[in-house]
């Protein structure tokens, strides 16, 4: 009933374009952003922050990144961690060489190298399709952990392997390393997340989105209308393994404090691609909400024992977790294997007609 | 001078190494051929259901690992090896009922990527179930096989080995036979080929299936066995998945003797690139030596070694 | 509406082939020239030679499996023929990529339907569009000024084409979901949007009914005549060829048999041999 589009209509192409072009969804907008940066950091408990919003920032990213490479461009990735991965460590190496400069600009080199990285890795996919090239990128996974692994220069040859975010500050106030309060790390997650998914829901809805569906699609025929397929595969990758790479960065800057390689292994890749399934491919809006499903279920599942006064062994709890996110996940790909993005749109168009439906 | 120090240690040294040593080098070659057989035999389980119902299924090294776990813990628990084997033959197939049933029925006609997907999920499941049941902790595997350690010409075998690459081939052997001349066999190719002229004949899709998967669990039973005996039934059991994914990459996903000649190529590969390569860049190559291994082959041939040339029409 | 698919009027050198009916008046736009195609042992096409007028509506049949779509994809560079040249535009070439083709004005619709299934109508012939489109990266990552305005003049010709084509309902529909006949006219839709210089049809109106098939052949007239459009097609439909077209290249096992008007083409003894096949006296 309140939710209408009767009456608004469009006078331009201009409106039609917009990414909201209904008035209401304009005002649902602006209510999350309200909630995102001035309600949550005011009133959020630390491990609220800690241990929800931030990772599901996070995350959102690096699935707003993988989701134009698999959604969009059709081209199944596994090697997700990989680029996270390139991403922690080249601004690790970058901001303790040049301690000096703005971390934000850091972040960007750090997934510019990212995005070289995915650029040399993307090249087999001018041979190869499908699932070949999904094994194919396993490579890139496997072969960057160990680099980071074993060449101690990626990490200042400090003995214990780890890199760990050392303090900067932007505008005055510290934003990184220990002394960084959760809700400013949020902030800056935040104000990044927000800006880079802009950036892709611009970059989708143009001309290189629609090269990427229809190389996605159909490539002979993309081929046959003019475009470059490998040429626009490459720059998917690039892309991709930009955001990947950037969200690496914040995962070990803005979230863990310190990391080893273990954390960018290739559960870390699958764990990607879940939310990007479950969210639904092809679908921005979707890589958050599956973000915040796969960070969300565990943390449920984690705390669902202690809620029915159970307890149970520790390992045991972690198999019976396993076992229920894997059933999840399978239960999930049968309801809606188009993701939770679909269930929304489905929602929206159901509440459209309401409480009148026929 | 550095450089041709550095060329020297990468292009000419380790070649130096296998010639003046070939007794060792012939070792290396045989580890590498039986270490090879083992991935031939998890590749094997891949192909086979990717074959007969084109699903990329993930989950394979979920069931080598839950194969042996569940043969293990039945020994555990005062199971002769025959009742234990019986019983775990038993449980795989009911394993894949189930898959079929409760999964595979509702996802026909869904994306590939999705299959893939819900595989994935299958994994988790499956190996959160397997350790939910029978713990987590290392466990032995003694099938009673010697291990002795024996010369043959200078060369130093073990018996263990032998006994798995022959196990292997039998295993193999009675797979080829199976498919060439029974007629579930015949079956199998026909849905491999075409899903639904296969039902057109009459043959039923759901029954297939499981057969596809209860052969798949028993490779992956012989497999876990196998591996399960020379270090112990454990979760890394279920990461060797991961290194049968170059061999199917290798040999073409549908080829089977693509998986075995694959497996060979990739356990040789990765052995002689272990011990005269890797220790110029640090060891532990194992991991990814044989992704570049199928990736550099692939640039080359990207049909794989037994695939079908691709002719693109529109 | 005129400028808008119009063909650009680049004048092309009047050079005229040893086609069978030849007329000064008129000037070639492509020339194809002893072209042979084969895969492996096959021969798709054997020294196969003639020409397309400027403006004309060319129309290439023979029975199945006689080469007719290898010619297509010859004409636009997927399949590189073994032997022979085509000459576009005055310019004569041996190999030469889609894109190159897509870039100087070839554009084409294909037998099984070729369209983006995942994208509406809408993105579909916008993505006809992408050849025009100049704008880069860095700008289409802000999306606004430029980029914007762009993005927008080149809604306009694509809404033009949806106009022309009577499909404004289904604007931002999945193409997966519409009927089949709507998918082909999405699919000339797209074509159109690129404004091309020469359009290739390869049967069009397989698979119609009347109806759908009338709607198809006045949108090709009307594309013909309104814009200048030269077009080549492949069509079975025998009474479709010899209304719609100026002239018909009749092909039978890669060879052409016949070369000429509809009338005359149909008087031919190879052609009614090669579709009725040759009673054995």
């Amino acid at each position: 009933m309140f939710y209408r589009e009767t009456g608004q209509f469009k006078s331009s192409y201009k409106a039609d374009q917009a990414i909201f072009p209904i008035t209401q969804d304009r005002w649902f907008i602006l209510f999350i952003f309200i909630i995102a940066f001035l309600v949550i950091p005011l009133t959020a408990s630390e491990y609220l922050l800690q241990a929800v919003m931030i990772p599901l920032l996070i995350f959102s990213l690096a699935a707003i990144g993988l989701n134009l490479l698999v959604g969009y461009a059709g081209q199944l990735s596994l090697g997700t961690g990989g680029f996270m991965a390139v991403g922690a460590y080249m601004t690790y190496k970058l901001t303790t060489a040049f301690p000096e400069v703005n971390i934000i600009v850091i972040f960007i080199l750090a997934g510019l190298i990212s995005a070289s990285v995915g650029f040399l890795f993307g090249i087999p996919s001018l041979r190869i399709k499908g699932f070949y090239l999904a094994v194919a990128t396993l490579a890139s996974q496997f072969f960057l952990v160990w680099m980071f692994n074993k060449v101690s220069w990626f990490y200042n040859h400090n003995s214990s392997g780890t890199i760990t975010a050392p303090p900067r500050e932007l505008f005055g106030v510290t934003v990184t390393g220990p002394t960084a309060t959760a809700e400013t790390r949020y902030i800056v997650a935040l104000a990044i997340v927000c800006v880079f998914a802009l950036i892709a829901k611009n970059l989708v809805r143009g001309r290189l989105g629609r090269s990427w569906m229809a190389v996605r699609d159909m490539d002979i025929a993309a081929e046959i209308i003019g475009i470059r397929p490998f040429q626009t595969k490459l720059i998917a990758f690039s892309i991709s393994s930009f955001y990947c790479g950037v969200a690496g960065a914040l995962m070990v800057f803005l979230w863990l404090g310190s990391a080893e390689t273990e954390a960018f292994s290739i559960n870390e890749s699958f764990y990607v691609l879940f939310m990007i399934i479950i969210g639904g491919l092809g679908s921005i809006l979707g890589s958050f909400l599956g973000a915040a499903f796969i960070v969300c279920v565990p943390i449920l599942l984690t705390n669902a024992p202690q809620l029915f006064g159970l307890s149970m062994p520790i390992d045991l709890q972690k198999h019976i977790e396993i076992m229920l996110f894997g059933f999840l996940i399978v239960f999930f790909l049968i309801v809606e294997p188009h993701g939770l993005a679909r269930l929304w749109q489905i929602a929206k168009e159901k509440l459209r007609l309401w409480p009148f439906p026929y | 001078m550095e450089i041709i120090n550095f060329l020297n240690l990468v292009f000419l040294a380790p070649f130096v190494e296998m010639v003046s040593y070939p007794i060792f080098f012939s070792e290396v070659i045989i580890s590498g051929l039986l270490t090879g057989v083992m991935y031939s035999l998890v590749a094997l389980g891949f192909v086979l259901i990717f074959k007969a119902s084109g699903v990329f299924n993930f989950a394979q090294g979920a069931m080598v690992l839950f194969a042996a776990l569940t043969l293990v813990g039945l020994m555990e628990h005062g199971f002769p090896i025959w009742a234990a084997l019986i019983s775990t033959i038993i449980v795989l197939i009911v394993l894949a009922f189930v898959v079929e049933r409760f999964m595979l029925r509702y996802l026909i006609n869904q994306e590939d990527i999705i299959l893939f997907m819900a595989t994935i999920g299958l994994t988790f499941l499956i190996q959160g179930f397997g350790e939910t049941i029978w713990g987590s902790n290392v466990k032995p595997l003694d099938l009673g096989i010697p291990s002795e350690s024996f010369e043959l010409g200078g060369l130093l075998l073990n018996e263990f080995d032998l006994f798995a690459a022959g196990s292997g081939a039998v295993l193999v052997a009675v797979l080829a036979i199976f498919f060439h001349y029974t007629r579930i066999g015949r079956a199998l190719r026909a849905v491999a080929d075409d899903h639904q002229a296969a039902m057109a004949v009459g043959i039923p899709l759901k029954n297939i299936w499981i057969i596809v998967w209860s052969v798949a669990g028993f490779v992956g039973l012989v497999a876990g066995i196998m591996w399960g005996a020379k270090s112990g039934v454990q979760f890394s059991l279920s990461l060797i998945a991961l290194k049968a994914l170059p061999v199917l990459i290798l040999g073409g996903f549908t080829s089977v003797p693509g998986a075995i000649v694959g497996g060979l190529i990739i356990g040789v590969g990765e052995k002689i690139a272990e011990i005269y390569w890797g220790p110029l860049v640090g060891g532990a190559i194992e991991n990814w030596f044989a992704y570049v291994l199928a990736l550099a082959f692939l640039l080359f041939r990207p049909q794989g070694l037994f695939g079908e040339r691709i002719i693109e029409r529109v | 509406m005129n400028e808008i698919v119009a063909p650009s009027n680049k004048e092309t050198n009047a050079n005229e082939s040893s086609g069978l009916h030849k007329d000064a008046s008129f000037e070639t736009l492509l020339e194809v020239e002893k072209i042979s195609l084969s895969f492996g042992g096959v021969h798709a096409l054997d020294e196969v030679t003639f020409d397309i007028r400027k403006g004309e509506i060319r129309a290439i049949i023979g029975p199945n499996g006689a080469g007719k779509s290898s010619m297509l994809n010859v004409i636009n560079g997927f399949y590189q023929p073994q032997q022979g040249f085509i000459k576009y535009k005055g310019n004569e070439r041996k190999k030469m990529s889609p894109q190159i083709a897509a870039s100087q004005g070839i554009a084409r619709t294909f037998q099984n339907i070729a369209l983006f299934r995942g994208m509406s109508t809408l993105d579909n012939i916008m993505t006809g569009r992408n050849l025009k489109m100049r704008r880069g990266i860095f700008w289409q990552m802000i999306h606004w000024g430029p980029a914007r305005n762009e993005e927008i003049h080149h809604r306009e010709i694509a809404e033009h084409v949806i106009d022309f084509l009577e499909i404004e309902p289904i604007r931002k529909t999945p193409v997966g979901r519409l009927p089949y006949g709507l998918q082909k006219r999405v699919e000339l839709g797209r074509a159109l949007a690129a404004q091309p210089d020469l359009l290739l049809l390869d049967e069009p109106m397989a698979g119609m009914n009347v109806e759908e098939k009338e709607d198809m052949c006045r949108f090709i007239i009307d594309v013909n005549e309104e814009f200048g459009t030269t077009i080549a097609l492949i069509e079975h439909d025998m009474g479709v060829v010899m209304d719609l077209s100026d002239r018909v290249v009749v092909l039978n096992y890669g060879k052409k048999i016949a070369d000429g008007t509809p009338d005359f083409v149909r008087a031919d003894q190879g052609v009614v041999d090669a579709y009725l096949g040759v009673s054995e006296k």
